[in-house]
Formats: C-alpha cells, sequence, structure tokens
C-alpha cells in the first residue's frame, strides 16, 4: 500500500485526493476514505479522483487518512498527518571533562518554542528553568534551529538529554546521548602508537647500523687482501 | 681495473633495498593524498561544535591541500640541500605536532592553523622526498616502483576512511585528532627507511664489484679538485646560488614547459568529478550508501590499477614512448567524464566509476614517472616542486568551479562536461607537443654524437648541464647509465 507523510505544524485546511492511473480499468470502483474506523464523505469527486477536504484546528484532527479503492481487489493508500519531526543524534555525543558539549536540533519549520531536558534518573527536568548562564547556554541561530551547550563538562553531566520543539498542533521530541569521558581514554591508543614508532624507527637505525659495520667489515678484508 | 669500467659510475639499484624504500614511499604517499579526504568525516561534528557554516569547515580541507602542495618548492630546497631522509622524518614530526594541538584548539582558527597548515606542511615534506627517492633508488624499473608507491593512495584512503569513522564513534573529534596525530607519526618511520643514496656517496649498496667500487673511488679523487674549483666560481654568483638549492634553469627545459602546461591545464578537471560523484548519485535518486559504495569501487579499481599501469609503462613497447601514454591516459580520463551524463542508471554509474578509477590510477601511476623520464632523476628534485606549486591554483579551482556549474545551471551535466573537454584538450596538448619534443630530442641525439666524435672536446660545466637536457629515453633505458659520465656525478651528488 501507498503512504505519504505531511507535516503541519499550525492550523490550516488540507485537501487529500486519491487519484487512480489511466491506464487502470475498474468497472465500478467504490471509494472510502476512514479516519481510524470512522468514515469520511467526499467533498468531490471526478472520473478518476476521489478528494477529501479536512480542517485541521486542534492535534485531535492529525493522524491517519487512508482511501480505500474496492473493485475486485483492494488498494489503499495512507496520508500520515502529523505534527514535523525534530531532527538531532542518533549516535552518542562523545566528549570530554572540562571541555563542552553541543546538542543541535532542527526542524523543517519554524518552532514557536524549545525546550531542553535532562533526566534525573527517571524525570525529565527542563533545562530551561534551570539555566545557570555559566552551565546551560541555549542558543537559537535560525527559527528552525536551536543549539544546547553545556560548559565544564563533568563525568556526571553524560546521559540523556532530549530536545522538544513547540508547534501549534502539537511538539515532537528527539533524544541525544553524551557521553563524557576522561583524557585518559584516548591516551592509551595514543601512547601504543608512539610506543610503536619509537620502536619501529629505533630498529630500523639499529639494523642499518648493523648493515653497515658487517660491510665495512668487509671493505677491510677486501684492503688486506689487496695489500697482500 | 679494466679501462672499460675506470669511466662508469654504477647506476641506481633498481632492487634490494629499494623496494624497502618503496614501501616507505607507500606509506608516506598514502598519508599525503588520502589523510585530507579521510578528515571529511569529522566536518559536520566540528560544524556544530563551533557554530560555523559548511564552507568555513571546507576552508580547513582547502588550507591544507593548498598548503601541501603550495610548499612544494620548500621541499624541494630543503631535499636538495639535506636529502630525503631527515625532511620526511622532520614532516611525520610536524603532522603529528599539528593534529595533537588540533586535538585541543578551542576555536575555527586555531584548526585552520593547527590543521590547515601545520599539518598540510608536514604533508608536503612527506609526500615530495618520497616520490624523488624513487628516482634515486630505480632506473629501468622505476615506472613498477612509482606505480606501487603512488598505490599507497587509494590504499590509504581505503583504510583511513572505516578506521576514521571508528574513532569518531568511540572518541569524538578530540580524540580522533590526538590519535590520529599518533599515526600520522609513522611517517617518521617510513622516513626512516629512506636511506640516503647516490653515486657518490661512500655508502652506496649496490651490486658492485670490486673493481666498480675502486673505479668509483678513483673517480671521487679524480674529480674532487675539479668539483671545488667549480664550487668556488658558482659561489661568487648569487643567482647561481640560489639555482644550486632550486633549479630555476628548468623554466628553459622544453620537455619541463610542455609537462607543466600539460598538468595545470588537466588538474582543472581531474579532481571535481571525484568531489561531486556521491552528490550526483543522490541527485539521481540513489541512496545514500549505494552512493557511498560507487567511490568504494573507484578506489578498488585505482588500488588494482596504478601497480599494473606502472607494470606495463615498465615494459619495452611502451617505455620508450612513455609520454604518448600518458596523453593517452589523460584523454581517456576525460572520455569517461564526457560520457558520463549518458549513465543514468545505477548500473551506468557504477560503469562509470569503474572506468573512471582505472583512467585515475593510470593517470596518477605515471604523474611523476613522466616527469622523471623528462628531466632526469637528478633535477627532479627541484621540477617536482616547481611543478606542485603551479598544480596548486587549478587543484584549488577545479571544485570551486565546477560546484559554480552545478548551481548556476541546476544540473550536474556541464561540470562532467567541462571537466572532460579540459582533460582531452590537455591530453592532446601533450600528445602533440610531446611528439615535437621525441622529435627534437632525436635531432640534437644525432648532433651530439657527432660532437662525441672528436676526442680532443673539452667538457665544461654548460655542457654538461647541457647533456642533462637532453636526457632523451628514446633509445631505451639501459642506454642511460652509459651516458651518466664523470660530469654526472656533481650533479648526482647535490641531488642526494
Amino acid at each position: 500500500s501507498l503512504e505519504k507523510n505531511i507535516s503541519l505544524a499550525s492550523p490550516t485546511k488540507v485537501e487529500l485526493t486519491c487519484k487512480l492511473d489511466e491506464n487502470t480499468n475498474l468497472k465500478n470502483p467504490q471509494v472510502t476514505w476512514k479516519k481510524g474506523s470512522e468514515t469520511i464523505s467526499h467533498t468531490s469527486k471526478t472520473k478518476n479522483s476521489w478528494t477529501i477536504q479536512v480542517t485541521i484546528s486542534d492535534r485531535s484532527q492529525l493522524g491517519s487518512y487512508t482511501c480505500i479503492v474496492k473493485d475486485e481487489k483492494e488498494i489503499s493508500a495512507t496520508f500520515h498527518l502529523h505534527v514535523p519531526k525534530v531532527e538531532g543524534r542518533e549516535k552518542p555525543i562523545i566528549t570530554y571533562e572540562g571541555d563542552r558539549a553541543v546538542m543541535v536540533c532542527k526542524t523543517e519549520h519554524n518552532s514557536k518554542a524549545w525546550t531542553w531536558y535532562m533526566t534525573n534518573g527517571t524525570e525529565l527536568v527542563a533545562i530551561n528553568k534551570i539555566l545557570h548562564a555559566d552551565k546551560f547556554q541555549i542558543k537559537r541561530p535560525s527559527a528552525n534551529v536551536n543549539r544546547l551547550e553545556i560548559l565544564k563538562l563533568t563525568k556526571k553531566d553524560g546521559g540523556e538529554y532530549w530536545c522538544e520543539a513547540s508547534f501549534d498542533l502539537g511538539s515532537s521530541k528527539t533524544r541525544f546521548e553524551l557521553r563524557v569521558l576522561s583524557i585518559t581514554a584516548p591516551l592509551k591508543p595514543f601512547i601504543a602508537v608512539v610506543a610503536e614508532v619509537a620502536i619501529l624507527v629505533v630498529t630500523i637505525v639499529l639494523y642499518e647500523v648493523y648493515s653497515k659495520k658487517k660491510g665495512k667489515g668487509r671493505e677491510k678484508e677486501f684492503d688486506q687482501i689487496e695489500q697482500l | 681495473p679494466a679501462p672499460a669500467e675506470a669511466g662508469r659510475v654504477p647506476g641506481p639499484p633498481d632492487g634490494g633495498w629499494g623496494w624497502v624504500v618503496v614501501f616507505g614511499a607507500f606509506v608516506s604517499i598514502g598519508f599525503a593524498y588520502a589523510f585530507p579526504k579521510g578528515l571529511a568525516i569529522f566536518f559536520k561534528e566540528i560544524q556544530d561544535f563551533f557554530g560555523t557554516s559548511y564552507s568555513e569547515i571546507a576552508w580547513v580541507s582547502s588550507i591544507m591541500l593548498a598548503t601541501t602542495y603550495g610548499a612544494g618548492p620548500i621541499s624541494s630546497i630543503l631535499v636538495n640541500r639535506y636529502g630525503s631522509r631527515p625532511v620526511v622524518m622532520f614532516g611525520g614530526l610536524l603532522c603529528g605536532v599539528g593534529m595533537i594541538s588540533a586535538a585541543f584548539c578551542t576555536s575555527i582558527l586555531q584548526l585552520y592553523i593547527c590543521v590547515g597548515f601545520i599539518t598540510g606542511f608536514g604533508l608536503a615534506l612527506n609526500l615530495q622526498p618520497s616520490v624523488i627517492i624513487i628516482g634515486k633508488y630505480f632506473l629501468k624499473r622505476r615506472p613498477i616502483a612509482n606505480g606501487l608507491a603512488m598505490a599507497g593512495s587509494p590504499v590509504m584512503l581505503c583504510t583511513l576512511a572505516p578506521l576514521n569513522q571508528f574513532l569518531f564513534d568511540n572518541f569524538g573529534w578530540r580524540g580522533s585528532f590526538l590519535i590520529l596525530g599518533a599515526i600520522l607519526l609513522n611517517c617518521c618511520v617510513a622516513g626512516a627507511l629512506f636511506r640516503p643514496i647516490g653515486p657518490g656517496t661512500a655508502r652506496v649498496k649496490t651490486q658492485v664489484t670490486e673493481e666498480a667500487k675502486d673505479a668509483l673511488k678513483g673517480k671521487i679523487t679524480e674529480d674532487a679538485p675539479m668539483e671545488s674549483k667549480a664550487e668556488e666560481e658558482e659561489g661568487k654568483d648569487c643567482f647561481e646560488k640560489v639555482n644550486q638549492y632550486l633549479d630555476f634553469s628548468l623554466f628553459k627545459h622544453r620537455g619541463f614547459l610542455i609537462y607543466l602546461i600539460g598538468n595545470v591545464l588537466m588538474f582543472l578537471g581531474f579532481f571535481a568529478p571525484i568531489v561531486f560523484l556521491a552528490p550526483y548519485a543522490k541527485h539521481t535518486g540513489i541512496d545514500e550508501y549505494s552512493a557511498a559504495f560507487l567511490l568504494s569501487i573507484l578506489a578498488i579499481v585505482d588500488m588494482v590499477a596504478r601497480p599494473t599501469t606502472g607494470i606495463v609503462a615498465n615494459s619495452k613497447w611502451v617505455r620508450p614512448r612513455i609520454q604518448y601514454f600518458f596523453s593517452f591516459a589523460i584523454a581517456f580520463n576525460g572520455a569517461c567524464h564526457l560520457l558520463c551524463p549518458l549513465a543514468s542508471s545505477y548500473t551506468g554509474l557504477i560503469v562509470y566509476s569503474s572506468f573512471f578509477g582505472l583512467a585515475f590510477g593510470m593517470v596518477c601511476a605515471m604523474l611523476f614517472e613522466t616527469l622523471m623520464d623528462l628531466v632526469g632523476a637528478a633535477r627532479f628534485t627541484s621540477a617536482v616542486g616547481l611543478v606542485t606549486i603551479a598544480e596548486c591554483c587549478t587543484i584549488l579551482l577545479g571544485p570551486p568551479i565546477g560546484g559554480i556549474l552545478i548551481d548556476t545551471f541546476g544540473d550536474y551535466k556541464y561540470m562532467f562536461i567541462k571537466c572532460g573537454a579540459v582533460m582531452v584538450l590537455a591530453g592532446t596538448f601533450l600528445f602533440i607537443m610531446n611528439y615535437y619534443n621525441y622529435r627534437m630530442l632525436a635531432k640534437e641525439e644525432k648532433e651530439r654524437k657527432k660532437k662525441e666524435e672528436d676526442p680532443k672536446c673539452v667538457r665544461t660545466e654548460n655542457e654538461g648541464k647541457k647533456n642533462w637536457n637532453k636526457d632523451s629515453t628514446q633509445d631505451g633505458p639501459e642506454l642511460e647509465p652509459l651516458r651518466q659520465k664523470g660530469e654526472g656525478v656533481k650533479k648526482e651528488m647535490n641531488g642526494t
């Protein structure tokens, strides 16, 4: 079955149309529009298309609208009307103690308000309320982008963070995972590689000195033979 | 010692330790070309972290590339003065320091300096000397050695790309830069393998017989008084002194000029298709992973094409006419780009990527080999420096011009047509000019042979230089060592 996603931020009127391909020859197609289990009556109908008009004034009108075409077989197409989704980062954000963490949240449409949450145990606590200017900074570089900066990181700052964008018709959230590492974490592979480099260089130099000594020894032999 | 051998200087080893040097060059060249490309993985995160636009981040790459190519002459001067080994080891150290300090940067400007300038300069000190030392260790098998060493670039890219992703997922960008700094120190290991060599040095490790060695020792003591006199004369002239470190007289060399013009033109269309291949694939509706797979195909074909081209270029049919082979490779590359807009399906793009990988590998494998072939191993040190700084401008201009074409017309095909046309033009230019050059060289060779008949002919410094100019390979590489007379020894000493 066919599906389409539509993002709506504010109350609006939408027209949804199901159109049959000209090549299909259906004898007597019966088309019904449904939202969930509720049937909606068509607003207009032409030879091959069936349209409904929906007024979205609050979030209860959002959802999935399906048109079902019944002839010999049954085909359906669904429109998903929902609040704009928020984009964050799926992979964990790796930062270091003493550094700062930056989480950037984006949507397609302009958001009315942004809220950031951090988890305290199992609870979500809004950061906007406890805004300590020297620890948390929230910036809004543009209407559909929001930035949370956490300064002077400690290990305790690691964990889940949520970014919520509020629209007229509702809100959507996305999750960030923050991991705070200590500086010693990358130091171990670093020292390992530096040690490998040092060992290789010393080995190469020693091998060269050794093979030169062997060569000089042979030279001395030849000189001695010639003198004889 | 037999009188016939008294006048003969042993040629490059063409093997033995030379293959170890090729491995070192493989690593060094690989880092120099692949590292800037591999950094792209970190850019999105750094862009978010510093809150900058994409173009400001892209400058990091551009500055790095510009420094790597622009510092070519400095690299050449240092190699002329100190030899390849110290320069590469210092370069590796510089790269390491650059990336390690980049891990602690607090602004985008500091990143420009640490990643762009310092690491870029370190990579420049890696790239040139690696190519130069191959010319010192190989002659008969030089195309193979060049092909193998240049294969380092795609191999390193295929290694660095997943490695960078792994480091980034586990250590973030700061930790990754720190560890990458340590990894770049491996260039010092590569440098340690570059044992100095030259017919004048006492530590020559060739398969030389005792007699030849004695002959060599005799030659050096003979030449020493002549050499010191010549050096005194040179020291008086300041221009000559500069020339000693960076051979500007190359601009009078016909082959060098042909190579320079052809290559500068070619680089206008060389890199842009790679930069835009994945975006073009996504534009035609292909998903991100399949688009990335196209680049992998390119890299794998490239990896195989480079040593293969080296072997082909070394064969007795191609080696004397290697310049034609090079021109053909460039034109072939251009033809691929011109045909690309016709490929609209995913299969078509796979075919394009394979042929592009092949053509790209062919050109890269012979890039430095043809220059060595034209100017000879001794002047190559300066030649490569001068060529890279000239190419610097067009390399930087290529992708942005392609980007402007794409943005104005909204269609990728004009970018491909532009790149294809430029490269076909460059290939044709090189083909015609090299035909002319080969004929002129044959003529000059005939004149020189006539002069050689005269036994009382005194060989002055200038004539020695002229001999190097006429480094013709039409007779095949086997005859080259015979032409390296005593006068050639001084130039070799300079180039150690």
